[in-house]
């Protein structure tokens, strides 16, 4: 005896199963393209071994061979080492703008300082007339003392 | 009475710099406001812009420090030129002004000494807060332009009166009078100065009486709070002043009983 779960479950693992299945087989190939876009696409590079060494000699025998295109490539180089320039520096002040708009750690500083020399000058104050008090206490005593050893004996009683 | 005067002051300066400190952070704007003609009453603000409130109100608490023990040294050296009393009662507004300068002669020279004092606190947080604000908005901790050159000389008339008070024995409290007379005289300069480089201007087109309503409150409020701390300072520094004058006067009542050599 199946159980009644199994009657709804198995018919959609079938059907899931067919549908995995299909989409494992590769995609059917593209419409051959008509006739007059036959033509085959460029190659990428037209001299793919070239090595790096090899394509600025060919350049520099192309600008050497025509002082029209050397200037060409020159200036063009030169605008576009403006243009980087031109962008690096507006970067820079960007960041350097932002950096300063919301620069804290100066701020935390001056009020630190203000603070410091605030607390340095009442600590010294308050030591100041710690000493003083303390001092004038001392003397006064020892001037006391002496005062009663120089009265006379008889001016005790 | 007298002695919950430094406390009181001292009360109202913590209260107010607590305060201050909350407007400054939390309410005071970054960005001024429109005048009635539409436009901007000033340049947008970085947030360094904040230890604005501190460092000018301690410059400007400086200078009436330097002035309050300029004015104190001339009544101090007039006290001591003054005519000796004949026991008779002053005749006119003149004498009788002259009567209590003279009387309160030391008075005016403990007012000076403990004014110079804490000038040269201020003085200092007020060159140090500006140092700091210079490296964040300039990216220089110095520049030697006029106003800032005269601030720091004024600075150092200030430690040469100290040092003159301390070291140049019995006459010291007149050369140390002539002294705090010319910085008096000096700060003078130093407020002309403002306006005349880097710094903003000052007066009435100045940037304190051109700040906008947000700010103008707590500059405010902060300018107040260390002006009761300058109070506070003075009238402490000044019993000092005092016990070290009773503290005098025991000494040489020691010498004279043979109890000190």
């Amino acid at each position: 005896m199946t159980h009644p779960m199994t009657k709804v479950i198995v018919p959609w693992l079938v059907l899931v199963g067919f549908a995995g299945a299909a989409s494992a087989q590769p995609a059917a190939p593209p419409p051959a393209p008509a006739a007059a876009d036959a033509q085959p696409p460029p190659p990428a590079e037209a001299h793919p071994a070239l090595s790096p060494g090899d394509a600025r000699k060919l350049c520099t025998q192309a600008m050497n061979a025509d002082p029209k295109l050397a200037a060409e490539i020159v200036k063009t180089a030169d605008e576009a080492a403006a243009v980087k320039r031109d962008a690096d520096t507006v970067a820079a002040h960007t960041d350097a703008y932002a950096h300063v708009q919301k620069n804290e750690r100066h701020v935390i500083y001056a009020y630190a300082a203000m603070w410091i020399v605030a607390a340095l000058f009442v600590i010294f104050l308050w030591r100041r007339q710690q000493g003083l008090r303390t001092e004038i206490a001392n003397l006064r005593r020892d001037l006391e003392a002496a005062a009663e050893e120089a009265r006379p004996t008889g001016a005790q009683s | 009475m007298k002695k919950l005067v430094i406390p009181a002051f001292t009360l109202l300066a913590a209260a107010g710099i607590a305060i201050s400190i909350y407007l400054i952070f939390f309410q005071a704007p970054l960005q001024y406001g429109l005048n009635e003609d539409g436009k901007l009453n000033g340049s947008s603000l970085f947030f360094n812009q904040k230890i604005f409130y501190f460092h000018t109100a301690h410059a400007m608490l400086m200078i009436v420090a330097v002035v309050m023990a300029g004015v104190s040294s001339i009544l101090f050296l007039l006290s001591r030129r003054a005519e000796p009393e004949d026991g008779r009662a002053p005749g006119s507004a003149l004498q009788a002004v002259m009567a209590f300068v003279r009387t309160h002669g030391p008075t005016w020279d403990d007012i000076a000494s403990a004014s110079v004092d804490v000038a040269i606190a201020f003085g200092a947080i007020a060159l140090v807060t500006g140092s700091i604000w210079a490296k964040a908005a300039w990216d220089v901790w110095w520049n030697w332009e006029p106003r800032l050159t005269i601030t720091l000389l004024l600075w150092m008339v200030l430690v040469g009166y100290g040092l003159v008070r301390r070291f140049a024995g019995p006459s010291a409290d007149r050369v140390a009078a002539g002294m705090a007379i010319f910085g008096g005289v000096s700060s003078y300069f130093v407020y002309t100065m403002v306006g005349q480089d880097s710094h903003p201007a000052a007066g009435t087109n100045g940037v304190v009486a051109t700040l906008g309503p947000g700010m103008r409150g707590a500059f405010l409020l902060s300018a107040l709070s260390i002006l009761c701390w300058y109070i506070a300072l003075v009238m402490s520094r000044v019993q000092s002043t005092r016990a070290e004058r009773e503290l005098r006067e025991l000494r040489e009542r020691g010498l004279d009983l043979g109890v000190l050599q």
